[in-house]
């Protein structure tokens, strides 16, 4: 009925603020092996326990967040702006909420 | 070319046509001018400065608004022209770009002493005073529509939508107005 | 009144008389009253049939466990059914009506179902219905359906309002009884933000059925300055009427507010019930414990009832649960009951003690037998005797009332919706919450903790601990000493569950709602379904809107007993929400109906409705589909008029919910180069171009055209079914692929009313309102610039894109003025000829000129499928989709292209989804070569028209195939051809 997520810029929401892109896996280089292509669009691991996910906060901010998420528990671990992984700017774990 | 030009008076029509205000001492709501609305697009990892956005809007308090990081909206209730709007979009240039979205955003104002009780059952944002104050704003789903809230008072709110979903936010924010304009 | 009701007492108001029916029987009771003591105080004690044996059955609770008191409450769209009778207010006008009962309620056909009981134990339904299948539907499950079953809902709509609200709080406290009002006044003093909820009409518990007295005020009074004090603190919001349902992620609670359904005629403006989701920092649990039956022959006979109930009809609502009354109890609380009832001069007949070694402090004048149970209860409709079995001895003892004091079971169901497990307690005879709670804790008899003391201390103590967590000042709240209360100390002598009651003759009940009784379990554990979840299921324990509230740790218990084992290690089902059952209208809240979703309106909506327009729904969108005109007889009549006339003459119409993405950024440029397989790097100032997306696995995505309005600024239009999802993936790729790159997305879909001006007298009209030369020099095929419009009165962007494969024009201004542009162009098209026209038409325009749309681009189709092979560049370092667009399976010659296909006979027709086959093929799924993607009838071709992919389409013009619509069984000859029927050489697009 109600569950809410972190998101770094706008605090905890409820899921339906959400969009679930699913698990958060770098893009190969355009001239990677195909084997890495084939994982990259195909295969997903299906962990039980913390898995890191892409999550849009279409309803809110719109950047585009890593979540991590248990998939047990779904007690969600920490979110984090997605461009900060590459952009290199500091990382910082955990959420608002 | 031809010669069968037509020049003629226009009038915009505003989305919320119709919806009268509606007041009673424990809420009003009520449709603002559409004036304008300047979406701000910076870098989420370089913001501007506020000094930077705020000689660009009219002055109002709360005419800047935070929209997620790197983005602003500057709002106001007159009109620009064709030339003001091409000032302020390249007074904003080159950190900033400037998208005009004074008929694409329409602005709702609802205020009184059970506006937060009211919004309540639209958003899960926690609007009390001490958590939001006045000038905070964020984008948060308000019902089934997703809306940008900024807090302009105590007790009043701006609720800015896209055009189109306009008159169905006024059409809930009416209803979750309902039993607080029984005076 | 009557017999039942006592002459004085209770926390009732003798004179405001509340009349109300049962079964259409003029009935009265007080306010405050529930509608279940309402009932006893008018001796009617029997007020339902069981579910299965349709065995006549009494109130057995005060609260929110009651099994057998479910009664359809009011009438037409207002008719709730199974509603508890215990938790009902009584409101003037309520019209009750007893459920599972057929014809009546004092005789029922389905009783015979009693008597052949031996035949219907657990899984009953399971063995004796498997066969033969069709005798369950025609059968069986009718019968089964008018003879059981609960409730029925009402076929008529709903009238009231239902709502959703958020809220927040530092402390969240479930329950105002005495460790939650302890709590609440703890945290409301040290300035928390506090709420507190109670499900019950009015705050205090147990203490409103107490007799004791807190500091020198009897526990009622104690209550009412407690709450008087709470609601004179702006921190603390207090909700009654509100049951707490659910314990979710992220500390949110769910709770349902029953606003106004304790009166007759709800008011409009108000919700009837208010869906609440809470979020606290912090939340205690005070939700006290439930009493438990005590599993003897025939204890749901009428008469039989709860000791904790019947201290609160007594109490409370002074009622008398009957003249000669008995307690059987395994425990000290059967004695305060017994207090009780001889204070208001109703001696028990004879205490039953299954103890042996039991000392209570009871000065009473029952007469106590200790190391003895109730073997038996008798009676049809009312109970009218006990057995008592001591030593193997039986006494008959003649009683009208007989109350079960089995122990107490914490209310821990909260606790345990996020996962955790209840652990059993042998020292407390009961399961208890599991112990590794974030951010929930328990205090009072949830906590097991007994006694009104105690209650209140610890609710205060913890209350306390929380509030430090959370960097409050806080002092536990005290109050004055307790007099009176019978359990002085916790547990003076320890509780002994007693799960086998021994002697029974009779059917013993566990779940009084499933009518399971304990032969059921015997035999579910004989037939080796012993575990507690099979058990659960093969016997129905523990289901329906109950939930075994009242049953589960009976049924535990007896299963531990037949299998030898503790209760630990059966364990329990697990605990789900909702604690008690939701309306589906609390659910719903208000979107149902117009508000089921929002509408999304186009700037031109009015416009197109003034002009009669049929609107259909395209996502949120409400788009004019055709525009009649009088005389027109059908939608085709109209349709075809509209594409012809667009042919030629001119049309104009609203594609205002095309996706426009402005896209900004020194890097605008590379990120579209990226973002679309065809090249963009060189795409000129003022000039649009057709781009196709594709996905990573190389199939296509989406398409549109892009204009560069500026060196770093473009325009992206997207089909209007994708719009969102196109922005949520640029999103994407620019913030978590390419985030080095400096883009910049703004969605401006809104902003713009955007008509599309279509025919060969386009420019002829639109010259008459934009000012800048529209001649095909100045402004060729594919131009996209601003322009100013009716003199510089107005600015607008004008693309010179076509979909008709007429000269056409897209021109978008500021929404407000789209309805006086859209009716100058109208007025300025008339000489021309110019009419509106709709989807419908559009629809037809583009399959008559081949393009494409999702109904090709379906997930399965490359771009080479389509014909766009060219548009998927060889040289760009990189773009979504590149990788793996060239796999194999991807540029196999077999693969099904876009075709063109055409009745050989042009009267006949066929329809989208058919399949095609080889000519002479036989009609199955081995010779099927494709299928209609779109099709139409088209005027300009005189036929119907369609486009296919079809296996090596595009080399198979001209040959013959039949066209095959296996769900109608249709055959249509036909013939494959070039998917462009208009214009193929594109010389409209460029005059």
């Amino acid at each position: 009925m109600a569950s809410l997520v972190p998101c770094p810029h706008c605090g905890a929401r409820p899921k339906e603020e959400f969009t679930i892109r699913g698990a958060a896996l770098a893009r190969p280089r355009a001239d990677a092996e195909p084997a890495a292509w084939m994982d990259y669009v195909y295969l997903r691991d299906n962990p039980r326990g913390r898995y890191e996910e892409h999550w849009h906060h279409t309803a809110g901010c719109r950047r585009w967040l890593v979540v991590t998420r248990d998939t047990a528990t779904h007690e969600i671990a920490a979110s984090r702006d997605a461009s900060l992984d590459t952009v290199g700017v500091k990382r910082t774990e955990g959420a608002r909420s | 070319m031809s010669d069968l030009r037509i020049t003629r008076p226009l009038t915009p029509q505003p989305a919320l046509r119709g919806c009268t205000r509606l007041v009673s001492r424990a809420i009003r709501l009520e449709a603002l001018p559409e004036g304008h609305v300047i979406q701000v697009l910076g870098t989420p990892h370089a913001p501007l400065a506020m000094e930077r956005l705020a000689p660009l809007s009219d002055g109002a308090p709360q005419a800047v608004r935070a929209a997620g990081p790197g983005q602003w909206f500057i709002v106001g209730d007159r009109a620009k022209t064709h030339a003001e709007l091409g000032d302020i979009l390249a007074a904003l240039q080159p950190e900033a770009f400037g998208v005009d979205q004074s008929a694409g955003r329409v602005r709702i104002r609802a205020s009184g002493p059970m506006v937060e009780r009211m919004l309540a059952k639209g958003t899960a944002v926690d609007l009390a005073l001490t958590r939001f104050p006045v000038g905070e704003a964020t984008t948060t789903l308000v019902g089934h529509i997703a809306a940008h809230v900024t807090r302009i008072g105590d007790e009043a709110f701006e609720i800015m939508v896209l055009r189109g979903f306009a008159q169905s936010l006024w059409d809930d924010l009416a209803r979750m107005s309902a039993e607080f304009l029984e005076d | 009144m009557t017999p039942y009701r006592l002459a004085a007492g209770g926390l009732i108001d003798r004179r405001a008389h509340l009349s109300f029916t049962f079964d259409g029987k003029p009935l009265t009771g007080y306010a405050g009253d529930s509608l279940a003591s309402a009932l006893l105080a008018n001796g009617r004690l029997l007020v339902g049939r069981s579910f299965k044996y349709h065995r006549p059955r009494g109130i057995l609770t005060a609260g929110a466990a009651e099994p057998n008191a479910l009664m359809t409450i009011g009438r037409d769209g207002r008719t709730e059914a199974n509603t508890r009778a215990t938790m009902q207010e009584l409101y003037d006008g309520l019209e009750a009506r007893s459920q599972s009962r057929w014809p009546s309620l004092a005789f029922d056909i389905g009783a015979l179902n009693g008597l052949l009981s031996p035949f219907l134990g657990a899984g009953f339904y399971y063995k004796t219905f498997m066969w033969p299948a069709p005798l369950w539907e025609k059968l069986y499950e009718p019968f089964i359906r008018k003879a059981a079953g609960l409730g029925t809902a009402a076929h008529v709509a709903d009238p009231d309002a239902y709502e959703k609200c958020w809220a927040h709080c530092d402390l969240l406290v479930i329950g105002a009884g005495p460790a939650g009002l302890a709590a609440a006044l703890t945290a409301g003093r040290a300035g928390a933000r506090v709420i507190l909820v109670d499900e019950h009409a009015a705050a205090g518990g147990t203490l409103l059925s107490e007799t004791a007295r807190i500091g020198g005020l009897p526990a009622p009074a104690f209550v009412a300055q407690t709450m008087a004090e709470l609601e004179a603190l702006e921190n603390v919001t207090i909700l009654l009427r509100t049951t707490a349902v659910g314990w979710y992620d992220g500390q949110v609670f769910g709770a349902v507010e029953r606003v106004q359904k304790h009166v007759r005629v709800p008011a409009a403006a108000r919700p009837v019930e208010r869906l609440w989701r809470i979020v606290a920092q912090k939340a205690l649990l005070a939700t006290g414990a439930e009493e438990r039956p005590l599993v003897f022959g025939g204890n749901d006979i009428p008469g039989v009832m709860m000791a904790g109930a019947m201290r609160t009809y007594l109490n409370r609502y002074g009622v008398a649960p009957g003249r000669q009354v008995a307690i059987f109890t395994s425990n000290d609380s059967g004695y305060a009951l017994a207090a009780d009832l001889e204070a208001q001069g109703i001696v028990p007949e004879i205490i039953v003690d299954s103890r042996a070694d039991a000392s209570p402090s009871y000065a009473g004048k029952a007469r106590i037998v200790t190391g003895a149970v109730v073997s038996d209860a008798q009676g049809g409709k009312a109970l009218s005797a006990i057995t008592v079995l001591r030593n193997g001895q039986t006494e008959t003892v003649k009683v009208d009332a007989l109350a079960m004091a089995g122990g107490f079971s914490p209310i821990i169901h909260l606790a345990c919706h996020r996962g955790g497990k209840p652990q059993w307690s042998d020292a407390q005879s009961a399961f208890l919450a599991p112990g590794d709670l974030v951010g929930l804790d328990l205090a009072g008899a949830v906590a097991t903790t007994a006694g009104i003391a105690a209650c209140l201390a610890e609710g205060a103590r913890t209350a306390t601990a929380l509030l430090e967590q959370m960097s409050f000042n806080a002092t536990p709240a005290t109050f004055g000493t307790v007099e009176g209360d019978i359990v002085s100390a916790p547990n003076p002598v320890p509780a002994r569950p007693l799960w086998t009651v021994p002697g029974v003759r009779g059917k013993a009940f566990v779940d009084f709602q499933n009518d399971v009784h304990r032969g059921d379990l015997d035999l579910a554990v004989q037939e080796g379904y012993g575990h507690v979840e099979l058990a659960k299921r093969y016997t129905t324990n523990g289901m329906a809107t109950d939930q075994g509230k009242l049953s589960n740790v009976n049924a535990i218990g007896l299963l531990a007993e037949a299998r030898g084992i503790s209760p630990a290690d059966v364990g329990t089902t697990t605990f789900r929400p909702f604690y008690t059952p939701v309306s589906f209208g609390a659910l719903a809240g208000p979107h149902h109906g117009h508000d089921f979703q929002p509408v999304r309106r186009s700037p031109l909506h009015d416009w197109a409705r003034r002009l009669g327009a049929t609107f259909v729904e395209t996502g949120l969108w409400y788009r004019s589909s055709f525009f009649p005109r009088v005389g027109e007889t059908s939608w085709r009549e109209s349709v075809d008029r509209e594409v012809l006339n667009v042919r030629a003459h001119a049309g104009l119409c609203d594609v205002s919910m095309l996706g426009k993405i402005e896209i900004c950024g020194h890097d605008a440029a590379e990120f579209l180069n990226r973002v679309y397989s065809n090249a963009f790097l060189k795409l000129p100032v003022g000039k649009a171009r057709y781009g196709l997306m594709l996905r990573e696995d190389g199939m296509i995505y989406d398409d549109g055209t892009t204009s560069r309005l500026s060196e770093n600024h473009y325009v992206m239009t997207t089909t209007t079914a994708y719009a969102a999802g196109v922005m949520n993936h640029l999103e994407y790729c620019a913030q978590v692929l390419w985030p080095d790159l400096d883009v910049r997305l703004a969605s401006s879909t809104d902003q713009w009313a955007q008509m599309a001006i279509a025919g060969p007298k386009a420019r002829l009209i639109l010259q008459t309102i934009v000012n800048e030369d529209l001649s095909n020099d100045a402004f060729p095929f594919l131009a996209a610039r601003e322009v100013s419009l009716f003199g510089r009165a107005l600015h607008g962007r004008l693309f010179r894109i076509s979909f008709s494969g007429e000269l056409a024009y897209e021109l978008a201004v500021p929404a407000g003025y789209g309805e006086s542009v859209a009716e100058a162009l109208m007025e300025a098209g008339a000489p021309h000829g110019i009419q509106p026209y709709g989807v419908e038409a559009l629809g037809v325009l583009r399959i008559e000129k081949g393009h494409v749309t999702h109904n090709e681009i379906n997930g399965t189709a490359t771009a080479a499928d389509l014909g766009f092979g060219k548009m998927v560049s060889t040289t760009k370092p990189d773009f979504i989709g590149k990788a793996m667009v060239g796999r194999p399976g991807l540029v196999d010659p077999e693969r099904a292209q876009l075709v063109g296909v055409l009745p050989l006979d042009p009267t006949t027709s066929f329809r989208t989804g058919s399949h095609i086959l080889a000519q002479g093929a036989a009609a199955t799924l081995e010779n099927d070569q494709g299928y209609v993607t779109s099709s139409a009838y088209s005027p300009h071709v005189g036929s119907t028209i369609g486009l296919a992919l079809v296996t090596r389409g595009a080399e198979r013009h001209g040959e013959a195939v039949m066209i095959w619509n296996g769900i109608r069984n249709e055959f249509t000859p036909g013939r494959l051809c070039d998917p462009v029927f208009v214009d193929p050489g594109n010389e409209k697009l460029h005059v």
